[in-house]
């Protein structure tokens, strides 16, 4: 098994010309930008959860919370660009379909493994052990997508200085946790946290495979929750058997809605994190999108009064730890490709290229951020029935929710919220005027 | 005349996907994930 095969051996190679540098400078500032907003978004996503009755079964909670996943990440391609332009991607690289189902499989078994972790460490705890995924990233970038090559010392260091730092961060937080709860419990958490950040640290190479070849992140994510959603409802019925589970969903009605729109709001999140992996690479774009975690740090501490009665010791640490694990998110995004390693990226891509067999210009178009051929055209029927029956869904199970009786400060949560819509709405204009949202 | 040819592009196809590690490292992980859940049920 070797990624240049006998395929690539027997086609000719094409020497990739390089990108103009201020084209280069936009998109890895541009990736960046996305990297940051990923981070926010992903972080306020795991706040819905905390809403939630712990009666309700990890398992049931995911797979609600994947429903939610499904309808966003077929509305809102079909809101942004239109289905028609997932078809036109498909044609050219129909190959990927595999990895996008496979990194879906990946994706939903990792976000059941997170409801353990929350339920069991805490959130605030729970974040920084599942993001050590970024230290995988790093590595699979270098080893498969050649990341990192010919990157100069300086780019080095930031990159395995801040991923050491992040270590350093995630030990200190976890030595915080063994004062808070039972032992076993807490085991139990750490296990299924660090589980996760293996699963989401490998799920990146499908990513970067996709991206490499050209595909638009709007086109990989439909395919992707085809694989989250049948993994879920596979695991769910394994786990829970239908009646039980049938019974467990209808009684969870008054909470669908809180459960799914955390799902939504982690695709937004997602969805800049793919554009950050596609701009900058996984090495750079998971440690950026990592950010989340200080975002959670914040949920949990100011909205959901998570470590309070605890001692200035394990705010001092948790403090501590999370700082540690920013400054090396921050060293990391610092660190970005200078055109020379972005010469190996192109030669990465040229191999995905000629190993399947996709047209060299729709790969450049597509690490370019550009358009490729004709325009497939604009919103279908399909899409304008998609956006309003997704709409229509979450009014109806808005009128159902109820908020639930648990104490939490709507102040900061507001706060948080008014926030994060600035992010989204100021890197959705960067993405529209820079790539068209390519 | 084009079953065959894409007969044969599908087989290279599948070739390429199948001898890929890009797509045995993921698969793998995901198995090992799928057994870490079940044990922690």
């Amino acid at each position: 098994m070797n990624s240049s095969s006998a395929i690539v051996q027997t086609v000719p190679s094409s020497e990739p010309s390089p990108m103009h540098a201020t084209r280069l400078r936009s998109l890895q500032a541009l990736g960046i930008f996305c990297g940051f907003a990923a981070g926010a978004w992903l972080g306020g996503a795991e706040a819905p959860i905390k809403l939630v009755n712990p009666d309700i079964s990890p398992v049931t909670i995911s797979l609600i919370m994947v429903f939610g996943v499904f309808l966003a990440r077929w509305s809102v391609p079909a809101l942004i660009r239109g289905t028609s332009h997932v078809r036109h991607d498909v044609r050219q690289a129909p190959h990927l379909i595999v990895w996008a189902v496979l990194a879906g499989c990946m994706w939903a078994v990792a976000n059941t493994l997170t409801i353990y972790a929350i339920r069991n460490v805490g959130l605030s705890i729970a974040f920084p052990l599942w993001n050590t995924n970024s230290l995988l990233g790093i590595f699979w970038g270098f080893l498969l997508f050649n990341e990192l090559r010919h990157a100069g010392w300086r780019r080095w260091l930031g990159v395995l200085g801040g991923a050491v730092f992040m270590f350093a961060g995630a030990t200190l937080l976890a030595v915080a946790l063994s004062h808070r709860g039972a032992a076993g419990e807490a085991r139990l958490g750490i296990i299924a946290a660090l589980g996760a950040g293996v699963l989401w640290g490998t799920m990146y190479i499908p990513y970067r495979k996709a991206y490499l070849t050209g595909m638009n992140p709007l086109s990989f994510i439909t395919f992707f929750t085809v694989g989250e959603l049948a993994t879920m409802i596979a695991v769910a019925l394994a786990y829970r058997g239908a009646t039980p589970l049938w019974h467990e969903l209808i009684s969870a009605r008054a909470v669908l809605f809180w459960l799914m729109i955390g799902g939504f709001v982690w695709v937004i999140g997602d969805l800049f994190q793919q554009y950050a992996t596609k701009y900058v690479g996984i090495s750079r774009g998971i440690p950026l999108s990592n950010t989340n975690q200080l975002w959670g740090l914040l949920w949990g501490i100011l909205v959901f009064h998570e470590l309070r009665g605890g001692s200035q010791t394990i705010y001092a640490q948790v403090a501590g730890g999370s700082l540690l694990m920013a400054l090396g998110a921050v060293a990391i995004a610092l660190s970005s490709a200078n055109a020379r390693e972005h010469s190996y990226w192109q030669d990465a891509a040229a191999r995905e290229g000629q190993r399947y067999r996709v047209e060299g210009e729709y790969v450049r178009a597509g690490m370019e951020g550009k358009h490729f051929g004709a325009n497939p055209g604009n919103r279908t029927l399909l899409d304008w029935l998609l956006i309003l029956g997704t709409t229509a869904l979450f009014v109806v199970l808005a009128v159902m929710a109820r908020l639930p009786r648990v104490d939490i400060a709507l102040g900061w949560a507001f706060a948080l919220l008014i926030a994060m819509v600035a992010l989204l709405a100021s890197c959705g204009v960067a993405l529209w005027r820079t790539t068209r949202f390519r | 005349m084009s079953r065959p040819n894409e007969s044969i592009a599908s087989l290279n196809l599948f070739r390429a996907i199948a001898t890929d590690v890009h797509f045995w490292i993921p698969l793998i992980v995901l198995v090992g994930g799928l057994i870490l859940l079940d044990t922690l049920r």
